[in-house]
């Protein structure tokens, strides 16, 4: 009798003591003494990225959970409950059982540093725009969620023009040319099957969805993704789809798509006629106009694809931010690693001279004329664009073996793309920037 | 007093120019030589001042600016030395270096110019282009260097003036197919060029390598034969590689011998029976036309390249005479034995080859007598002949005769004779697989209390002698007949993985949860996970997670935990599978 009547006062002591987890607190089996569970991402994690799964699978649960913002490295702090416990063990995430006098311990000194706590509500619906025939393996967004366990659908234009993005929180772009030139890949691997399967298949959409040529159909597909950032979606983008988004939104009434692609050659004097007020990022971009050189424009600093203006990999470093000010920026650079070596990608940075002054800069190179890591918001919502291919392949070419994550579960890199996928399970109400 | 004035005076006299400059020379060298390059440069300036059109000078000076990274700042020197210039042995240098300043400078106009007087000094010659070109390069200006080949055709009235350049300019283009035009006469000109155009080639995407190989068939020549032949055997076609050549060996024997030579050199590299083959054939015909002693070591490398395709016949054709003759050398007719005596023991002719063995006994190292007497263990273990086995074996105290012994006494069903003669060898004799597999077998038998059970020899036996199926049945009998914690586990567990491999997923899956018992916690984790990977085989992902979930549950502090977790990763497509 006794002891029944300690573990009640223990539990409602608890609940008091971590107000946010407390709707989930009632349906928890307590374990022992340590009702909470602590998930470090510091050096001693064992996996980083399923940390992030483990956690997002309980907001899909129905369970809580809080970020401890700069809090070794970003930790989690998770109700310590048999579903949690099985799935840790499963997995191979460290977790470390807490007390309440830990626990206690712990917001002391979230108070007193540059940290804070954010309460984490609801799993985010994640969609991924990807082609149909896609490699499953052969974009990073794809393969960290699929590395985690954090379950997410597939659209491509049908689905974008048929409004189904409405229904999704979370909008990734997979690598696509939003300008409709394949990435300006058609004349170098003209004759390829991936390529001709890659034209046959956007052809054949853009006649179904009543367009004239791809480039049409992007364009408008871009304007709907960012219809739906202004509606107050959250927009992740890498590669070559950041800059070819923000070239599409900024081409209206100008074509940027070389003659193969829609018929008639780029305008000469395109770069002078772009709108980018439209641009989500970017503005005053010029625009590389020799179909031949799979580069967009000066958007990219590092031009991998153009031998004369390639630019040797360096490393990036995360800005730092109040965590009780800037709560969205300092999620989005929680990690283990300041400073990251960099990752080539069609898209690989983003020079600062072509950054409209609104957009926060997360990571950069120090003393080179380009940033890697921006956040910027648009409308209602925010939008994120990450340079490079794939943090754990920073040469990556067409066909190269797949990514295997279990390799990699410590991935700086990676990390920064699961930052952005916990990001909208943030209490809306704490978000500052 | 007047021999001191005088001695002074030839020491203190001013040395003649040409000693000085020397000296000028020498120290700007040493300068250089210790890294100090900003001095280097004003000393190389200093010579040039006097001597404008010294060429080591000059080249000095490019030398010193350019870690600077300051190789525009030698155009006044460059300017001044072609101002002075006269037809000499150095004149190219000279122009080299006027080129590759100008280029550094981003000025077409004076690189053209440059090049154009170097060829008007010295006409017909390939050399002014092809170092315009390497300048423009150096600036990765493709363009320009293309330009510079195109211009040396004009004016020099020759198709294939600097193909191998525009070889190399198409390559970096992703032209594969205009790579491969320039190349042939390339390789026409200059044979060397050949090892640079394969590797190039070589790169070729597989969707264009049968356009590469029709637009090659389309010459008959050798020199494109050959390269379609180099191509081929690096595509994965050796014995078309072979094909190709053979069509266009000239009856030259020393150019069809060189021409083969190139060839085989490249087959040996080719993994694979196809490889193996082909590189016999080839080493055959080389045979054919060289005389002794090179005829008996090709015919010899002949055989043994056959042996390796599983080509018995064509290997003891290779051989034969040269075992026996007396006339080979001696190194020659031991390796020829050694060979010969793979053969036999691969086509069963074990007696025979164990008298050829002792034959030839006195002739062979050790270690190559060893090698085969073991092979000859074996073969007769897989033909059951224990007893013949035995006596080849009892001769043997090695670390590596002892494994044998072992295995011969489990055959034998006797247990804890095998058990003292594995751990006698220790975990690393023999070759790694063995070694591994043998551990295996120890841990095995271990947990076995009867000193002799001869069920579980005979199962083993038959195991050995690629009768799998007799082998699960008799250790599916043997694995029920024994408690699981005293070998009947891990007898279940390999007769399961015996099964799987076999294609009798039923009985695999049967034997694996025979083996997972808590009573033998040793065995069930590696039963669990068996079990998983065959219903992962079988395409039963969600059978196959929760048996890997039921392993990292309950045996969290196995060492096959990480494993496990790998596998449920791939079973939930978390990864790419392996």
């Amino acid at each position: 009798m006794r002891r029944r009547e300690f573990l009640a006062r223990g539990a409602a002591g608890l609940l008091a003591l971590s107000p946010s987890l407390a709707p989930s607190l009632g349906r928890l089996r307590l374990t022992g003494s340590a009702p909470w569970l602590l998930v470090p991402m510091d050096d001693a994690q064992s996996d980083h990225l399923k940390a992030y799964g483990l956690t997002f699978r309980l907001l899909e649960r129905g369970g809580r959970a809080e970020w401890f913002l700069n809090y070794r490295s970003g930790s989690f702090l998770l109700p310590a409950d048999d579903a949690i416990t099985r799935d840790a063990a499963l997995n191979g995430i460290t977790v470390e059982p807490l007390d309440d006098s830990r626990l206690v311990s712990i917001r002391g000194e979230l108070q007193g540093g540059n940290m804070d706590a954010v309460p984490l509500e609801k799993a985010p619906k994640v969609a991924v725009y990807a082609p149909p025939n896609a490699a499953p393996w052969d974009d990073a967004v794809t393969m960290a969620l699929n590395y985690a366990g954090i379950r997410f659908e597939k659209v491509w234009d049908p689905e974008v023009m048929g409004a189904k993005l409405k229904t999704y929180d979370w909008l990734h772009l997979h690598h696509e040319d939003f300008t409709g030139q394949y990435s300006k890949f058609f004349l170098n691997y003209a004759g390829s099957p991936w390529l001709v399967d890659m034209v046959d298949r956007n052809r054949a959409m853009a006649r179904q969805l009543g367009y004239p040529s791809v480039p049409a159909l992007k364009r408008a597909v871009a304007v709907t993704i960012a219809e739906y950032v202004q509606r107050g979606g959250f927009l992740f983008a890498m590669c070559t789809a950041t800059e070819t988004l923000d070239l599409a939104l900024a081409a209206d009434n100008v074509d940027i798509a070389a003659s193969y692609a829609d018929g008639t050659p780029m305008d000469a004097d395109a770069s002078q006629r772009m709108r980018w007020n439209e641009a989500l990022a970017f503005q005053g971009a010029t625009l590389e106009l020799n179909p031949t050189i799979p580069v967009y424009s000066d958007i990219d600093g590092h031009q991998v694809n153009s031998p004369d203006r390639r630019q040797p990999l360096g490393s990036f470093t995360l800005f730092n931010f109040s965590a009780k000010i800037d709560p969205v920026a300092t999620m989005l650079v929680q990690n283990h690693r300041q400073v990251i070596p960099d990752f080539y990608g069609l898209t690989t940075s983003f020079t600062r001279k072509t950054l409209k002054p609104s957009v926060t800069v997360l990571a950069d190179e120090p003393g080179a004329p380009w940033v890697k890591y921006i956040h910027g918001e648009h409308g209602e919502g925010t939008w994120t664009f990450f340079g490079g291919h794939d943090p754990e392949d920073p040469q990556h070419q067409i066909g190269d073996v797949p990514t295997d994550l279990s390799l990699h579960p410590h991935s700086p890199g990676y990390r920064l793309i699961l930052n952005n996928v916990l990001f909208p399970a943030a209490k809306k109400k704490e978000l500052k920037t | 007093m007047n021999r001191a004035w005088w001695l002074a005076a030839v020491l203190l006299a001013p040395l003649p120019l040409a000693a000085q400059q020397d000296s000028a020379m020498a120290r700007a060298f040493e300068l250089e030589r210790r890294g100090n390059y900003s001095q280097a440069v004003d000393a190389y300036r200093a010579v040039l001042v006097a001597r404008p059109a010294d060429a080591s000078a000059l080249l000095g000076l490019e030398r010193a600016l350019t870690p600077l990274g300051r190789e525009t700042d030698i155009l006044p020197q460059v300017r001044a030395a072609l101002a002075v210039l006269n037809p000499s042995p150095t004149t190219g240098a000279i122009f080299g270096v006027a080129l590759r300043a100008w280029a550094a400078a981003g000025a077409p106009d004076s690189l053209r110019s440059v090049a154009e007087r170097w060829a008007a000094m010295a006409p017909g010659d390939e050399t002014p282009y092809r170092e315009w070109g390497a300048a423009a390069l150096a600036e990765r200006d493709r363009a320009a260097a293309r330009q510079a080949y195109t211009t040396a055709r004009q004016e020099l009235h020759r198709d294939d003036a600097l193909a191998a350049e525009m070889a190399q300019l198409d390559f970096a283009d992703g032209d594969f197919a205009g790579s491969l035009r320039e190349w042939l006469p390339a390789v026409r000109r200059v044979s060397g060029y050949r090892t640079s155009a394969v590797s190039m080639l070589t790169q070729a995407p597989d969707s264009l390598r049968q356009a590469l190989l029709s637009q090659l068939g389309h010459e008959h020549d050798l020199p494109a034969r050959r390269l379609e032949a180099n191509l081929r055997a690096r595509w994965g076609d050796p014995l078309g590689a072979l094909e190709s050549l053979q069509a266009a060996l000239p009856a030259d024997t020393a150019l069809a011998v060189e021409a083969l030579r190139g060839l085989a050199d490249q087959l040996r590299t080719v993994p694979g029976r196809d490889g193996r083959q082909a590189l016999g054939r080839a080493l055959e015909q080389i045979a054919d036309r060289t005389r002794e002693p090179e005829r008996s070591r090709t015919r010899l490398e002949a055989a043994r390249a056959y042996t390796a395709a599983g080509q018995r016949d064509a290997a003891r054709r290779m051989l034969t005479g040269i075992a026996d003759d007396r006339g080979a050398p001696g190194t020659i007719a031991a390796g020829a034995s050694a060979t010969l005596i793979q053969v036999l023991i691969g086509d069963g002719k074990l007696d025979e080859a164990s008298k050829r063995l002792a034959e030839h006994r006195s002739d062979m190292a050790v270690d190559d007598y060893t090698s085969l007497e073991r092979r000859l263990v074996r073969a007769y273990i897989q033909a059951g002949d224990l007893a013949h086995a035995d006596s080849l074996v009892a001769g043997d105290s090695t670390v590596e005769g002892l494994a044998l012994a072992g295995r011969l006494r489990l055959y034998r069903g006797d247990i804890a004779g095998a058990i003292a003669r594995f751990k006698a060898a220790g975990p690393f004799a023999g070759e790694r697989e063995e070694a591994t597999e043998r551990t295996a077998l120890l841990a095995m038998l271990q947990p076995i209390e009867a000193d002799t059970v001869l069920p579980l020899g005979q199962a083993l036996l038959a195991l050995a002698r690629g009768d799998t199926a007799r082998a699960v049945t008799g250790l599916d009998k043997v694995g029920g007949e024994l408690p699981p914690d005293k070998g009947g586990a891990e007898i279940h567990l390999m007769a399961g993985r015996l099964a799987a491999a076999i294609g009798k997923p039923a009985d695999a899956e049967r034997m694996f949860k025979a083996a997972d018992v808590q009573t033998a916690p040793g065995t069930a984790p590696a039963a669990e996970l068996a079990l998983a990977e065959l219903l992962l085989d079988q395409r039963r992902p969600a059978e196959a997670v929760a048996q890997l979930e039921h392993l990292i549950l309950t045996y969290p502090s196995s060492a096959l935990v990480p494993q496990a977790r790998r596998r449920l990763d791939e079973a939930r497509g978390g990864v790419p599978q392996t």
